[in-house]
């Protein structure tokens, strides 16, 4: 069953609605700060930048996002309103480095009509009142009193009732509001009012301006001396104050955004719909203004948000395509551009459609999203972990180490790459012209394996092989000194460091040397009671280049054990438990915490958390990589090191928010790794496998990666075709000439390795294209794509003409195969039991795939089922269909083979405005809706009437807060082989993408799981508190405009999943309310990170 | 999708004023955007020459200390009707013409003074009566638009006086007498008309 879900986000919203800039953190800290959705990111600037500060979590959808500062405050405090009708003020408190919450609230009213064009939420430049406006007619004010503190709110009657905007004035001895609204013959003007505390009210103010621009839409205030407000319109902007009146005509555009450069407010930026950067200059002299100016600069993003950081500096956000952070030049570029993009950060909003695929065929979901809208489409590939990507590989087999050495001690590039066989040891080098070739250094042993080798101090090299330790000089490459293992013995395991040697013969015997200038020195032997399987002294103490530390894996009692050197004196003995030996033990740091890491010969790692100074071993932790020997080496990438995992499921070790984290390596089996950073190939690795050597970078470590593939048009449906190995979009391009725009929509084809377009389909005028699918059809094995058209006429309100056409991929070409007209938009289209289901306009129709005469195919209308406003969402499954209506909710339906009929089974009778449905089991379905809202339906089969038979009962109901456009079945992460420690077995998800970018999955847990797990989030929501006050149970109750209630069989992953980022303390005050021990509750909580 | 609430990019706070005098150079100098974007304003941040932004590895916050604000700011909305309350509002005034036109009143002030002051015996039993027999504003209104300024005081309680001292900032102390006593003084001053 299906009913309990666990709700969690993969990939944060990346949307920009909102930014601002202030001295947030502290009064000589300049911030920018940016909301995103249901979060806002504090950014500090610098003179290098924008530094990350702080991603905040908000409980509420951001609606209004405002800086201001009280009287006598040398600090900006935030403002927040969320689209439910919460606010709150925060502030940040410099000497605790806490959000405090200096007020909240709850503005909703109990009657009232939501405004249709957004909430609005200002702030009196000289703080006398916030103005808020979240319903029709209605205007309310919250005073503050004099000592900067908010007083009771109330509301004020507002005559006009389409408002498009409201700005406070500045400069005005009363606060005075300035109205942009429509009348009921949708003219447009502006007005001001005065805001009257004493009386509560409004009483007329200065100036009004009647019939502007009917495409008027943003008002900008301006700040004193000059006064006075700038109205944008679509072919006009205008200048208006009490005394003066200035417009001019503009190219005709959309402005979205707007952002002031100077505090006198002399110039604006203006950011419009096609992503045109304007600058808008008030020519002014003295206060007296003289006319306006508008000028274009270049082209970003479609702009949301504009703010202006410092020395030319903008930062651009963007709901549309990528935000960015750009410079304006004084001199134009080779374009004629004055805006120069330095930075995009990667927005993957509007998700209006994905698709799961193995594309690496490695048995790990990748995500290809239909991401950004207009101008700004292109498909992303999300992936979870990190790619290399290759430079250079030779074929090489039986690779059994690999190791780089440097020329000399100060070189920063490494010249030599050593690899070892089982019966010798070859060395490559760079050439002079950048390519490896085989050289040899004189000193070293090449007619034996190496077990390790290494760079030491004095621009001296170490190779230890199974009889010898050698110390050859790097610049006469001629041997130097060398430690011969005695008779009898050889050496089975060895490792060094800049001036240390260990290394570990048979009869368990560990072997200490220290290496001089051209001299080997043994320090100290001592024997264990068992073999040495592994060992390690990478230096991760004050000196880079000593251990005080070695650590040993042991044999026969499945040990870790650590020494201290030089004394080679025991300091811990920690038993793994089991009977598989260690195979590779690593000290290392992750932000600067010292840890042990050891892998068995089964895949599995344990991890301690180590204390450098007494070797104390703690935290232990154990988890599942792969299912072959691993290997633990450390590399630097962007000057952070972190460590590879080398084995048939290559994975890289990193920490965040000193939190371990392991992200796979897009790799199939990786035996052996070593750093490679030569001049050729910088900040490279080299890696043996399966037969090859290869040098390749890393991607940056981080736990997503997304690749970009820039469309320029708006990519809305994706479909993945395995036997063709291609990709299908539907787009839409809006081409543009000197009088009108024109749309055009196509079907195109890509190659799903190279994303490179192979092929594309012009759809007809007014033809739009609705849905895709790849299938195949019963009694034919070629794999089609079908594409469902509408024609969208203007005069019609619902389309009452589409098309089905069936496309076949041959020769990297799409190739039309058959067409059937419909009499509607197919809105939805399934493989059905060898037919193809299609959901036209209020119906559901199937269609089988026909022969019509010896060679040609066509499609035949088989059955169909009336009853829908419109369907426009439908999955199925086995002989059952589950269509999302526009707004009637849920229904299943059923096809009955013998009677070639579809009949209704059962639907939900709640009226939800559907944007998106999936079958997660037999019994229940999920289904998201346009206000937000998460809900799970529950066939009801067993029933004792037919009545209730008939009705689908609401299971779970959850507030998402992200508007959903599609589920489908997946999993961003390689499924492990059913780990040894948990008995869950694998967890059914299913993948979501929303509206704002966010990438999110629901898992179906089971029962006792998910009690388990409501429990701790019942605990969690008393120790983890809302920012700003706001509840975590109303954020996350089901609400729409009929009815609040709240949340049921849903987990909030989100929640959950910070209990890992908690102080040890809190989660010791979890532990104790939960009476399970901290360390269970981590690996459980770990164990879901690893879903996404 | 709630994306008509605009962006606000303005609220910077205040920063070195600007030293480019636009319509000076815009005079001078060629056309095109270039003399527009001379002197952009700049604190001494993104100076560098190597601008790197890194947008990754941010801290997630994570709230561990109490959010709930001071006690007296959970802010809620008066939740009383808006006519109603515009009607306690102008039954607590007394008068809802005082306040609306403080000018045109001002400008008769001169010639009504010396009536009303001959009214003032019986302001208080008018007040009073007013109270006693609950009498609807309208009525009130009427009354009282015939001698404004002695009634209006008169009707006014003190907390109400006192706020308009402090409007015409006079000294807010003493009894109501000696408040409207003051007011009385003031607004004669403020005028400057001759009295009589």
């Amino acid at each position: 069953m299906s009913t309990w879900n666990y709700v969690v986000t993969a990939h944060k919203p990346t949307a920009v609605s909102h930014s601002c800039v202030g001295n947030f953190t502290s009064p000589h800290e300049l911030n920018l700060i940016i909301a995103k959705c249901t979060r806002i990111e504090i950014h500090l600037l610098t003179p290098q930048g924008l530094q990350p500060m702080l991603d905040v979590p908000i409980y509420g959808r951001i609606a209004t996002l405002e800086l201001f500062r009280p009287h006598g405050e040398t600090q900006d405090f935030l403002f927040i309103a969320t689209e439910r009708y919460k606010f709150c003020v925060l502030q940040w408190d410099v000497e605790t480095s806490e959000l405090v919450t200096r007020a909240m609230g709850d503005v909703s009213d109990r009657i009232g009509r939501p405004t249709d064009n957004g909430q609005i939420g200002i702030i009196d430049p000289d703080c006398r009142l916030i103005g808020l406006h979240l319903y029709d007619g209605l205007f309310k004010v919250i005073p503050f009193d004099n000592k900067g503190q908010l007083k009771e709110a109330f509301n004020i009657r507002l005559e006009e009732l389409q408002v498009l905007d409201i700005k406070f004035l500045y400069g005005c001895s009363k606060p005075t509001i300035v109205v942009l609204y429509q009348d009921n013959k949708d003219a447009r003007h502006v007005k001001t009012y005065e805001v009257v505390l004493k009386e509560k009210d409004f009483i007329e103010g200065p100036w009004s301006q009647n019939n502007l621009d009917n495409g008027a839409s943003l008002l900008i205030p301006v700040p004193m001396p000059l006064g006075g407000v700038i109205i944008i319109g679509e072919e006009t902007i205008v200048y208006c104050s009490a005394t003066a009146f200035k417009a001019i005509p503009i190219k005709p555009s959309l402005m979205r955004a707007y952002g002031r450069v100077d505090a006198d407010g002399s110039r604006y930026l203006l950011g419009d719909n096609s992503g045109c950067l304007n600058l808008l200059v008030i020519t002014h002299e003295r206060e007296r203004v003289t006319g306006l100016k508008m000028e274009f600069l270049g082209e970003t993003s479609a702009a949301s948000t504009i703010s202006y950081l410092d020395n030319a500096f903008v930062y651009v956000g963007s709901n549309y395509g990528d935000s960015q952070l750009v410079k304006l030049n004084l001199q134009p570029d080779a374009k004629g551009s004055y805006v120069e993009v330095l930075e995009s950060y990667v927005n993957l909003g509007p998700i209006v459609d994905f698709c799961v695929v193995d594309l690496e065929r490695q048995g790990q979901g990748q995500v290809v999203t239909c991401s950004g809208a207009f101008k700004d489409g292109s498909l992303r590939i999300v992936r979870n972990g990190i790619g290399i990507n290759e430079q250079a590989s030779v074929e090489l087999q039986g690779i059994k180490g690999l190791w780089s050495l440097r020329s000399s001690t100060d070189d920063i590039y490494d010249t030599f790459l050593v690899v070892s066989f089982i019966s010798e040891t070859r060395i490559l080098a760079m050439n002079t012209d950048d390519e490896l070739e085989e050289t040899e250094i004189e000193g070293f042993d090449s007619q034996t394996q190496t077990l390790f080798c290494g760079d030491a101090v004095h621009n001296q090299l170490v190779q230890v092989t199974a009889n010898a330790v050698r110390l050859v000089s790097s610049s006469s490459r001629q041997l130097l000194h060398q430690w011969v293992a005695p008779t009898g013995f050889s050496i089975n395991v060895a490792t060094a460091n800049a001036t240390q040697v260990l290394l570990a013969t048979g009869g368990g015997k560990l072997v200490y040397l220290e290496i001089g200038d051209g001299k080997l020195t043994e320090v100290k032997h001592v024997t264990l009671e068992y073999e040495i399987s592994c060992l390690d002294i990478n230096p991760i103490g004050q000196n880079s280049n000593y251990s005080t530390l070695a650590a040993v894996g042991m044999w026969t009692d499945i040990s870790v054990r650590i020494f201290s050197l030089p004394g080679l004196d025991p300091l811990t003995i920690e038993r793994l438990g089991g009977e598989i030996i260690p195979r590779s033990v690593l000290l290392c740091t992750f932000e600067g915490v010292p840890y042990l890491l050891c892998a068995l010969g089964d895949g599995h790692l344990f991890s301690f958390l180590l204390n450098i100074n007494t070797g104390e071993l703690s935290d232990r932790k154990k988890i599942s990589l792969g299912t072959q020997p691993i290997t633990l080496r450390t590399f630097s990438s962007k000057n952070t090191t972190h460590v590879f995992a080398a084995s048939d499921r290559p994975t890289v070790i990193y920490s965040s928010n000193k939190k371990q984290l392991y992200s796979n390596v897009n790799l199939k089996e990786v035996s052996h790794m070593c750093p490679f950073n030569s001049a050729a190939f910088p900040d490279s690795l080299a890696l043996a496998k399966e037969g090859e050597l290869t040098i390749g970078t890393i991607d940056d470590i981080q736990k997503l990666h997304i690749r970009t593939v820039p469309l320029g048009e708006h990519a809305r449906r994706i479909s993945h075709q395995e036997q063709s190995r291609t990709l299908a979009i539907c787009s839409l391009k809006i081409s543009q000439n000197a009088t009108d725009e024109t749309e055009m929509h196509f079907v195109r084809l890509f190659d799903d390795q190279t994303f490179e377009m192979i092929s594309t389909y012009a759809l007809d005028t007014y033809e739009c294209a609705c849905s895709i699918l790849s299938c195949s059809f019963a009694d034919d094995t070629n794999a089609y794509y079908c594409v469902g058209t509408a024609y969208v006429l203007p005069e019609e309100n619902e389309p009452s003409k589409g098309r089905i056409l069936v496309f076949m991929v041959e020769d990297g070409k799409l190739q039309l195969i058959a067409e059937k007209e419909t009499k509607g938009a197919v809105y939805s289209l399934n493989s059905f039991n060898g037919k193809l289901l299609a959901a036209i306009n209020q119906k559901i129709q199937l269609y089988k795939w026909m022969l019509r005469d010896e060679s040609s195919r066509e499609l035949q209308s088989e059955c169909g089922h009336h009853g829908h406003i419109l369907a426009l969402y439908v999955q199925t499954r086995g002989d059952f269909i589950v269509v999302g209506d526009l707004m009637k909710s849920i229904s299943l339906l059923i096809y009955k083979h013998e009677e070639g009929a579809i009949e209704e089974l059962a639907r939900d009778y709640s009226a939800n405005w559907m944007t998106a449905v999936e079958i997660l089991d037999d019994d229940v379905f999920v289904g998201a809706e346009n206000n937000y809202n998460l809900f799970t339906v529950r066939k009801n089969s067993e029933a004792a009437t037919d009545e209730e038979r008939g009705r689908l009962e609401v299971v779970g109901e959850y507030h998402l807060g992200e508007f959903v456009n599609r589920f489908r079945h997946g999993s961003l992460v390689m499924r492990l082989p059913a780990d040894s420690d948990s008995d869950t077995g694998p967890i059914p998800t299913v993948i979501f993408g929303t509206v704002n970018g966010a990438i999110g999955v629901i898992a179906s847990l089971p029962r006792d799981h998910y009690v388990f797990l409501e429990r701790l989030q019942g605990c969690l929501v008393k120790v983890i508190r809302g920012v700003g006050g706001l509840s975590h149970e109303q954020w996350r109750s089901f609400y729409n405009e009929k009815r609040t209630s709240d949340a049921r069989n849903f987990i909030d992953g989100d929640l959950i999943e910070s209990f890992l980022d908690l102080s040890r303390g809190r989660m010791e005050e979890v532990s104790k309310t939960m009476g399970v021990a901290v360390e269970e509750l981590c690996k459980k909580v770990e164990e879901l990170t690893r879903l996404h | 999708m709630g994306g008509a609430s605009t962006a606000k990019g303005g609220s910077a706070a205040s920063s070195r004023p600007s030293d480019s005098n636009l319509s000076a150079a815009a005079a001078a100098e060629a056309p095109g955007p270039s003399k527009y974007l001379r002197g952009l304003p700049s604190r001494g941040l993104f100076s560098s020459t190597v601008i790197s932004s890194n947008p990754g590895s941010m801290r997630v916050w994570v709230c561990e200390h109490d959010t709930s604000p001071p006690e007296d700011q959970i802010i809620k909305t008066n939740t009383t009707n808006i006519l109603i309350r515009a009607l306690q509002l102008s039954k607590q005034r007394g008068d809802p013409s005082e306040k609306k036109d403080v000018k045109t009143r001002s400008t008769v002030e001169g010639n009504k003074n010396k009536r009303s002051s001959e009214r003032t015996s019986d302001v208080s039993t008018t007040a009073k009566r007013a109270k006693m027999t609950n009498e609807s504003a309208s009525t009130r209104l009427g009354e009282s638009s015939s001698g404004p300024s002695e009634i209006d005081f008169q009707g006014l309680t003190v907390e109400r006086l006192r706020a308009l001292l402090k409007e015409r900032s006079l000294s807010v102390r003493g009894r109501k007498d000696e408040l409207i006593a003051r007011l009385k003084e003031g607004e004669g001053d403020d005028k400057e008309e001759p009295k009589r």
